[in-house]
């Protein structure tokens, strides 16, 4: 569904690059956790998914399509393919929960009577039922992301890309967060989540890429935050180390090179 | 529905934007009634060339008893003098170039000089021997007006041939530097609504970022994404370039039809109907200077 071979991604030509020679393939209906430490690439590689940037060197395949190749006209269907939640909701403070999750399926041009009903559908999936006239400041953080991710979800993606979706929300919030994801995720939707919070990484056991300073440095199905291999040191540790004991012994290195 | 949807926007973004959006109306409304001025100017000249050149004439004034210039040194044109004048008329060498002539006697001068400043106190003061008697010419072709001249100014009893094509050539020569100065003033409002109808969107961009990132987000087209915000100052132009159609309107129907046309009974003004014919010039150029500037300014500063 995912496919990055070999992408390498500069801001800025003198800095080291945010992403450095990435492959990496998630497959349709797969549930991935993004991992590693700020400023190590994570929000990055889902600016490529989405062709937020390009990438300067390297192919990203989203559902078999070089989005590097989309001309800029057809770059809105690829989104319209893909749902996307941020830490921060962005939902827009005048309108109702309804009007948020209505205005995705308006802007595509969705017809009214579709949008009544799917909107209340979509919201009954995140556990928003009969909530749809309340205002984005009459709920708390938990349900405006729920908000988010029924806006994200309504027009039938088949991915959804999370960036730290549960940034701003305590561990019961967040684990309740974590259960409409994988319920999204059992319906087929390809889910993607960046994420700092090994609480939740650690009780999902999904697939887990770790990255660190732009590189992959662990790929692990059903994994914990941290990773249980002896040869990954500790992430206190010194980064120059880091990178070379992860790239060849931990073995995972096929998406290396 | 998406129609709806862009129109909702389009409601949503002026009403939020009304200081900025009434600005760039009356902006646009200056300059496009600058615009029109200049053209119903160039309206005018046009339809007064077409009444005046097939009247206008040249005249051959003779010298009356008070004549100053050098062919009156005789005093005032006797009988003979103006007899080989009228017989030169008839010669063939002149006559090539005359459709007609007559005279006009100091009396029929003034009896003109009446009619044409009826509105106007001087009438009381002149005397039909004040005003000089003259030959009116109207000419085959009157670019040759100087065979005319060269022939007749300085037969004796002659004090002057007077051109009057080229009397309106002057008036026309003013009213070109109007329209020309209504154009400068024109050119310089345009570059401000220009400018204004530019930030005016910017700030309105700015203002719906929320809702355009969300947009870009979930695959809205460039088009649903822009729209809007082109036909916001779009329509705001529309507004200013009818409210200077409606200016240009009630000038040719009050100024022009009721106050000058009373004050100039025998010169031809443009109609109410001819002004408003400027008005689709003045809506497409509103259109044209709200699109693109709009355009321009999105592609700066709406990410899309
Ligand atoms: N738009 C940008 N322009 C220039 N540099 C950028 C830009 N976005 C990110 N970077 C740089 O790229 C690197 C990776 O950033 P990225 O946002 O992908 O990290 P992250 O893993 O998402 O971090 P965090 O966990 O803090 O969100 C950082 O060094 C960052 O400074
Ligand atoms: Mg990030």
């Amino acid at each position: 569904m995912i496919r990055f071979d070999n992408v390498t991604m500069a801001y800025d030509k003198k800095a080291r690059p945010a992403l450095d020679s990435v492959s990496i393939e998630v497959e349709r209906g797969e549930f991935a956790f993004l991992v590693g430490p700020s400023g190590s690439g994570k929000s990055t590689f889902l600016r490529l998914v989405l062709r937020e940037d390009r990438a300067t060197a390297g192919a990203v395949f989203v559902a078999g399509q070089n989005v590097a190749k989309l001309s800029s006209w057809r770059v809105p269907r690829l989104r319209r393919g893909i749902g996307v939640v941020f830490q921060d909701f962005r939902l827009l403070p005048q309108k109702t929960v309804f009007a948020n999750v209505a205005f995705a399926m308006q802007v595509i041009g969705k017809n009214r009577s579709v949008i009544r009903e799917t909107v209340p559908e979509v919201l009954k999936t995140v556990g928003l039922e009969g909530m749809g006239h309340r205002m984005p400041h009459e709920l708390s953080g938990g349900e405006q992301q729920r908000v988010a991710i029924a806006r994200a979800v309504v027009n039938r993606p088949g991915i959804l890309l999370a960036d730290e979706p549960t940034g701003n929300l305590d561990p019961t919030t967040s684990q309740g967060i974590m259960q409409v994801l994988d319920k999204i995720n059992q319906n087929g939707t390809t889910v993607v989540m960046a994420t700092h919070d090994d609480d939740i990484v650690n009780s999902m056991r999904k697939r887990v890429i770790e990255l660190g300073k732009g590189r992959v440095v662990r790929d692990e199905a059903k994994a914990l935050y941290t990773s249980m291999m002896p040869v990954v040191p500790s992430r206190r540790s010194e980064q120059g180390r880091l990178r070379e004991r992860v790239t060849t012994p931990a073995g995972l290195g096929e998406e290396e090179n | 529905m998406r129609l709806a949807f862009i129109l909702g926007e389009i409601a949503s973004g002026l009403r939020r934007n009304l200081a900025m959006v009434v600005s760039v109306i009356l902006v646009t409304f200056v300059s496009l009634t600058f615009v029109g001025a200049a053209g119903m100017l160039q309206l005018q000249i046009n339809q007064m060339k077409g009444y005046w050149y097939d009247r206008v004439q040249v005249a051959i004034f003779l010298c009356g008893p008070g004549s100053s210039a050098a062919g009156c040194s005789g005093g005032a044109v006797t009988p003979d003098q103006q007899k080989s004048i009228q017989a030169l008329l008839a010669s063939p060498a002149v006559a090539q170039y005359v459709n007609d002539y007559h005279f006009e006697s100091q009396a029929e001068a003034y009896q003109h000089f009446k009619e044409q400043f009826a509105n106007s106190p001087i009438v009381d003061s002149v005397t039909p021997d004040q005003l000089p008697s003259s030959f009116r010419i109207n000419l085959k072709d009157p670019e040759k007006y100087q065979i005319i001249s060269e022939t007749f100014s300085s037969r004796p009893g002659v004090e002057t041939v007077i051109d009057q094509r080229q009397l309106l050539e002057r008036l026309f020569s003013v009213m070109n530097g109007a329209s020309f100065v209504a154009i400068v003033i024109a050119a310089v409002m345009i570059v401000c609504a220009i400018l204004l109808i530019g930030t005016t969107i910017r700030l309105s961009a700015f203002s719906r970022r929320r809702e355009t990132g969300i947009m870009r987000l979930v695959g809205a087209s460039k088009l649903v994404i822009q729209l809007p915000f082109v036909l916001e100052g779009v329509i705001a132009a529309v507004v200013g370039a009818v409210l200077a159609s409606a200016t240009l309107w009630a000038v040719a129907r009050f100024f022009l039809g009721d106050v000058l046309a009373k004050q100039y009974p025998d010169t031809a003004f443009i109609s109410p109907t001819q002004a408003l014919m400027l008005s689709p010039l003045l809506i497409g150029l509103g259109v044209i200077l709200a699109g693109t500037s709009s355009m321009l300014t999105l592609r700066r500063y709406l990410k899309v």
